[in-house]
């Protein structure tokens, strides 16, 4: 079962990898203004010819497709090139770049997902009541609410509220464990938000329609407890939904991701790629985008092995 | 999250050996620079973090933007301007120890201006012949033609050791020079730190340990972390956010007027503007003090070609007669060039806010002269590839102005300049130029600048608007930092930090 699905999660996966680089190859070369002309700058006193001479060197001369070959031929064999900026390996860039970001994703991840079945259970056994009524306006406000606002909003009340609060900027884990931790609340919460609002939303829609089915009501009859009922019997099945949608939320995570650490100065994955594309740092662009896309096919791979442990009847099937 | 933790340690553990915390400036800095390379990266990221604090030329720019000396104490010149010996500074020494000789000095000329290099710096040295160690402390140029802005072009050629001229990459990563403060680490998005360089000539500096640049690109981050203490200097900010902090009692603001100017560049090679009177209408249109009271918070000046900060320059702007503002005969002129309809024509804007504003405030007012101005926001690789290219009826935008007039003259306004993307060509102003450059009495180039100005204010390709206000912020506890209207932070020397 397992090694079946893993097979055709690789499959996929090749797939994917292989349409992803393409897009973003020809993308981003297909947006004006190319790395030679921005890394001179628009104020640099620079000939033509030492314009050509720095794009052949960096092999911009060439026709698209050969230079996609070139590209992809060398990062079948794991060499991704060197960022045309620093001269360091990208590989190097993402590996100092990608521990903040799984850990802010994460963070947000566990602030958006895990009070979210409780809230949402709560929100469908009181429909219709005003405190269903309050929590469904505070979730429309926490999908509605941009995070890079909500994190700028947090920064000025945390300066007027507690200004000697050493919440800002970012610490590594081991200069100083706890500040790094107290650094990561704000900006997990205010990507965490949106998720919360979402998942819990959905947790209430998919408990409402598990409560209504027949064997609930079956459930009730035979005399089992209300408690027992709704989160033994319903929220076990209302779970299939939020399972599936923990993996799309991944991605926006992700996504997010880029946003929040340009608001909280946080040198992860978000704003090596937002600095990659300002400056047409191609090599670095096309490796950031691949990684991301494995962890969101790998996270997505994580979300269908979740399916069989809560659905039984997924086990033997397939 | 293994991952995570393991990265986060070894991050951690790079950065342990750092200076001791109590005298380390924390400066919050905008914009994460492309590399450390004096000579490949030129852009106001890399110069503000390693200009007089990693690296020195063999002259300086004082804070009255005259020329001082710098790693040479003196220098002399031949009757005829082609031959300049410098006398260095004795005990000086590089951030690796080696003592910085006549041949070092020669080897970063020779870099700036190898073709492998291809430094943007290079035609500063253009009219450089030779550079030879003529004596262990002495350096020799030789010209091709003589060169008056050479002492003031040499402030920005940064002296790096010998054994770098076909080495691209070394530099960029870790810089070496000669300032008084030596590179110590760089991570990417998070910050670069600088340590105190023990064998630094000048006696009793720098007196902090160290500077720290974190860099943080959200401008309401950077805020919040100098009034919470987190950060203790905001370089070089605009006026918005000057204005937002002024208020506050723990921060104080260092102000001077700017040498960076903006600007409305106009295309002559094509109609409308390859008419001069079309250029003078534009001119007429503006109303300069409207657009510094609206778009920067009042804080800046209406310039021409030249800043009002180069007093020993600049010629006042009451003097140009475009400068009074007058809609009505700006629509005239344009009717009298044949333009009897609203003249069409599109404006691409530079994507910086404060860019943004005074386009806004440029097409109202043209709009009132007879002009119909379409605004273009072009994302910044966009607006750098139609600029090269030319692609462009006007713009707007900035830029960074230098020291000598030549510099800046020369390349924009000379036919065929390297930035003359406006295509203008006066073979009047070509001539005074050429000579100007050759000149060696001061009161002789000033006659022919002035001759310059006068030409290029009301018909040039550039409408130059305003020479803002630069600032700093600081903590109340940071003493003897000086501004510099080149936006150098070289006076981090002398700056320390206090109870």
């Amino acid at each position: 079962m397992i090694p079946r699905l893993l097979a055709a999660r690789l499959i996929d996966l090749a797939v994917i990898l292989f349409g992803v680089s393409v897009v973003v190859f020809l993308l981003i070369r297909l947006v004006p203004g190319d790395a030679v002309a921005i890394m001179l700058g628009a104020n640099a006193e620079v000939t033509p010819e030492r314009i050509a001479e720095l794009r052949g060197r960096l092999g911009l001369d060439l026709p698209i497709h050969t230079q996609y070959l070139r590209w992809a031929g060398a990062a079948l064999t794991g060499d991704f090139g060197v960022s045309i900026w620093t001269g360091r390996p990208v590989i190097e860039e993402i590996l100092a770049s990608i521990g903040p970001t799984i850990e802010l994703t994460l963070l947000a991840l566990i602030f958006g997902a895990v009070p979210a079945v409780p809230l949402g259970a709560l929100m469908a056994q009181w429909r219709g009541g005003a405190a269903d009524a309050a929590l469904r306006v505070v979730s429309i406000a926490g999908l509605t609410i941009p995070s890079f606002w909500l994190g700028i909003v947090m920064i000025l009340a945390l300066a007027t509220l507690a200004p000697s609060a050493p919440m800002l900027g970012y610490v590594p884990f081991a200069q100083d464990p706890l500040g790094h931790v107290l650094r990561l609340i704000l900006p997990a919460f205010a990507l965490g938000l949106p998720v919360l609002a979402n998942l819990s939303r959905l947790v209430r829609t998919a408990m409402l329609e598990a409560l209504s089915q027949d064997y609930v009501r079956t459930a009730r009859a035979k005399g089992v407890g209300e408690r027992r009922v709704v989160y033994r019997h319903a929220l076990r099945n209302a779970l299939i939904p939020f399972v599936t949608s923990l993996g799309v939320m991944t991605g926006y995570l992700l996504g997010g991701a880029i946003v929040v650490e340009q608001v909280f100065a946080i040198p992860g994955l978000g704003r090596l790629v937002l600095g990659a594309i300002a400056e047409r740092n191609y090599p670095l662009i096309q490796a950031t985008i691949l990684v991301v896309t494995c962890g969101f096919v790998i996270v997505n791979f994580v979300v269908d092995l979740l399916y069989l442990a809560i659905d039984p009847r997924l086990r033997g099937a397939r | 999250m293994r991952h995570a933790v393991r990265a986060a340690l070894i991050a951690g553990a790079v950065s342990l050996p750092a200076v001791a915390a109590a005298q380390v400036l924390e400066i919050g800095y905008d914009q994460s620079p492309a590399g450390l390379d004096p000579h490949i990266a030129t852009a106001f990221a890399t110069f503000a973090v390693i200009n007089g604090t990693i690296y020195e030329g063999l002259t300086a720019i004082d804070k009255d933007l005259r020329v001082t000396p710098g790693l040479a104490q003196s220098w002399t010149v031949s009757a005829d301007g082609k031959t300049y010996a410098f006398k260095l500074r004795p005990g000086v020494t590089f951030h690796d120890g080696s003592p910085m000789q006549a041949e070092d000095v020669a080897a970063t000329i020779r870099r700036v201006l190898s073709k492998d290099i291809a430094s943007p710096l290079a035609s500063r040295l253009a009219a450089v012949d030779k550079a030879e160690a003529s004596a262990p402390d002495t350096v020799t140029l030789t010209l091709k033609e003589p060169s008056a802005p050479l002492l003031a072009s040499l402030a920005t050629i940064a002296v790096v050791p010998r054994g770098m001229e076909a080495n691209k990459d070394a530099l960029q990563k870790r810089p070496v020079g000669t300032g008084p403060f030596k590179f110590a680490e760089w991570r990417p998005n998070g910050h670069i730190l600088l340590s105190k360089h023990a064998g630094y000539w000048q006696q009793g500096l720098p007196k902090l340990e160290g500077v720290k640049f974190n860099l943080v690109p959200e401008s309401a981050t950077r805020q919040v972390g100098l009034t919470t203490g987190t950060y203790a200097m905001l370089p070089n900010i605009d006026a918005a956010t000057a204005q937002q902090l002024k208020t506050n009692p723990q921060v104080r603001i260092a102000e001077t007027l700017e040498l960076a100017y903006t600007m409305i560049g106009m295309n002559t090679s094509k109609p409308p503007f390859d008419k001069a009177e079309v250029r003078e209408a534009l001119n007429l249109a503006l109303n300069r003090q409207e657009i510094i009271a609206a778009a920067l918070f009042g804080a800046g000046v209406p310039g021409g070609p030249l800043s009002p900060a180069l007093k020993d320059w600049a010629t006042d702007v009451a003097q140009f007669s475009c400068y009074k503002s007058d809609p009505a005969k700006a629509k005239q002129m344009l009717e009298a060039a044949g333009h009897k309809e609203p003249v069409a024509i599109a404006m691409s804007v530079l994507p910086r806010q404060d860019i943004k504003d005074i386009a806004q405030v440029v097409q109202q007012q043209l709009n009132k002269a007879g002009f119909k101005v379409e605004l273009k926001n072009l994302e910044l690789g966009q607006f750098i590839q139609d600029w090269r290219n030319s692609n462009f009826d006007i713009f707007a935008s900035t830029n960074a102005g230098s020291v000598d007039p030549d510099d800046y003259f020369f390349r924009t306004f000379r036919t065929g300049g390297s930035t003359n993307v406006f295509k203008y060509s006066n073979p009047e102003v070509d001539r005074l130029l050429d000579s100007a450059r050759a000149m060696q009495d001061q009161a002789q180039r000033k006659a022919a600048y002035d001759d310059v100005q006068k030409r290029l204010a009301c018909q040039g390709p550039i409408a130059h608007i305003a020479y803002g206000q630069l600032f700093t912020a600081t903590r109340p506890n940071v003493q003897g930092f000086s501004i510099i209207a080149n936006r150098s932070l070289s006076t981090l020397r002398e700056t320390t930090i206090g109870k």
